[in-house]
């Protein structure tokens, strides 16, 4: 990643946590709000492959526990495992159907926000079941589907072009959503 | 992946954990200045788009309020005797529904953003350390306990509150000296419950539970934490199954006290 990209990218994620820790927070829809950070590995792993969606996923699931009272690097194991898992599922996908960001970001934030309190419970946090995941998984899965598009978009931008290299990519790549 | 489980790791382990804390209480310091400048610029449009949306609700909630304005004014005015009219302003005041404030020092603090997260019940206040708050300190608002700081940074902290799943708070109940239970959160939205309240204990429902205060409790004696909503012995129990409601108004905490205060060593 050259110094532009790795620039492009912490700028990115300073607006998602910015946008994440003022606006988002303050759209409640009973007790839970959307959460934007969860959208950037599902972004990634769309615009840049399994490899890209997993150090993005790992990098802002750190940056997001910085300030969540849950257990230090949870976000970022799971941001790690989705950002992968999308990358990896969508590779032999056509990208240029404009319906994909937006089923991809619906799958991929309830797959996060599912994994997220299983993996707490592991790590010995039982109580982070006790919250209505139902309600959460929808307002964050619609959410971030409606906002898919737009993100996908910036992060390709901020991401260096993702190398295909063993990896069975539709004709359409990366360069796609630049 | 590997990285992210070794964080976890050794967070869990403790070695890391003052480090993250150190991460986490700079990042918050760093982090507040551009969150005060962002929703000083977006509150307003937000406030102003929401009287455009609602402009009806309000117009109706405008000329409820004026009519029950009007007549509190009407009575005022009935009311001869001035020492009725300050018993009703005392009564109005939120520290009048608040005893324990006697004997506590208290630091008041506004809270400045509610949970960070959908998985854990918080809310971070604008009092830190440098205003005396420190860790595990109780935290008190209009009606009862709120819940207890888990993290303090140089000018805020983070409360979490007594819904959260984590949350356990020892109480007292029933006539004195008062029998003893712990209230349990299970998460917002959750009714709180009590445990160790056996099927004979004298508990009725609306009866109000306040902390215990045994030594090296983490909580003074005498908060009120919560009112008994419903009581249910099972039929092979030993313990009565207790649902309570916190007494502070979680879900519209504006301000709130830090009660400066530590267990006695």
């Amino acid at each position: 990643m050259t110094p532009r990209h790795a620039f492009r990218v912490v700028v990115t994620v300073f607006c998602a946590v910015t946008l994440q820790g003022t606006v988002l927070l303050d759209v409640r829809i009973g007790g839970v709000h959307p959460d934007v950070m969860v959208l950037l590995p599902v972004a990634a792993g769309l615009a840049g492959g399994p490899a890209q969606g997993a150090t993005v996923g790992f990098w802002t699931g750190l940056v997001a526990d910085l300030f969540l009272p849950t257990p230090f690097g949870l976000s970022a194991l799971v941001g790690t495992l989705v950002g992968f898992g999308v990358g990896a599922s969508t590779a032999a996908l056509d990208r240029t159907v404009w319906w994909l960001p937006p089923l991809v970001a619906l799958v991929g934030s309830a797959a996060y926000e599912l994994a997220y309190p299983l993996l707490g419970t592991v790590l010995g946090q039982p109580q982070m079941l006790h919250v209505p995941i139902a309600d959460i998984v929808v307002l964050v899965g619609v959410v971030n589907a409606v906002l898919a598009a737009p993100a996908v978009r910036v992060v390709a931008w901020a991401l260096p072009e993702a190398s295909t290299e063993g990896l069975p990519t539709s004709s359409s790549t990366v360069a796609g959503w630049r | 992946m590997v990285a992210s489980i070794a964080i976890i790791t050794l967070d869990a382990r403790g070695g890391f954990h003052r480090i993250a804390s150190g991460l986490r209480s700079t990042s918050a310091g760093a982090f507040a200045p551009v969150r005060s400048v962002v929703n000083g610029i977006v509150e307003p449009i937000g406030s102003f788009l929401a009287g455009a949306v609602h402009y009806g609700a309000v117009r109706q909630e405008n000329a409820k309020l004026r009519a029950e304005l009007g007549a509190l004014e009407l009575r005022n005015a009935e009311g001869s005797d001035a020492a009725q009219a300050l018993a009703q302003l005392k009564a109005l005041s939120a520290l009048d529904k608040l005893p324990y404030y006697a004997n506590l020092t208290l630091e008041p603090a506004e809270v400045v953003n509610y949970g960070p997260s959908n998985f854990a019940a918080t809310v971070t206040i604008s009092v830190g350390r440098d205003e005396g708050a420190t860790l595990g300190m109780p935290v008190v608002g209009e009606g009862g306990l709120v819940g207890s700081i888990v993290q303090a940074n140089h000018n805020s902290a983070v409360v979490r509150l007594v819904t959260d799943g984590r949350s356990t708070v020892g109480v007292r109940y029933g006539p004195s000296p008062g029998s003893l239970a712990v209230v349990n959160g299970h998460g917002s939205g959750h009714p709180l419950s009590a445990s160790l309240v056996p099927n004979d204990a004298p508990l009725k429902a609306g009866e109000v539970m306040t902390t215990s205060g045994l030594q090296g409790a983490i909580y003074p004696p005498g908060i009120p934490v919560a009112k008994v909503v419903s009581i249910r012995t099972g039929t092979s129990s030993s313990q009565e199954s207790v649902a309570l409601a916190p007494l502070a108004d979680l879900a519209r905490l504006r301000y709130v006290d830090v009660v400066l205060w530590g267990p006695p060593s």
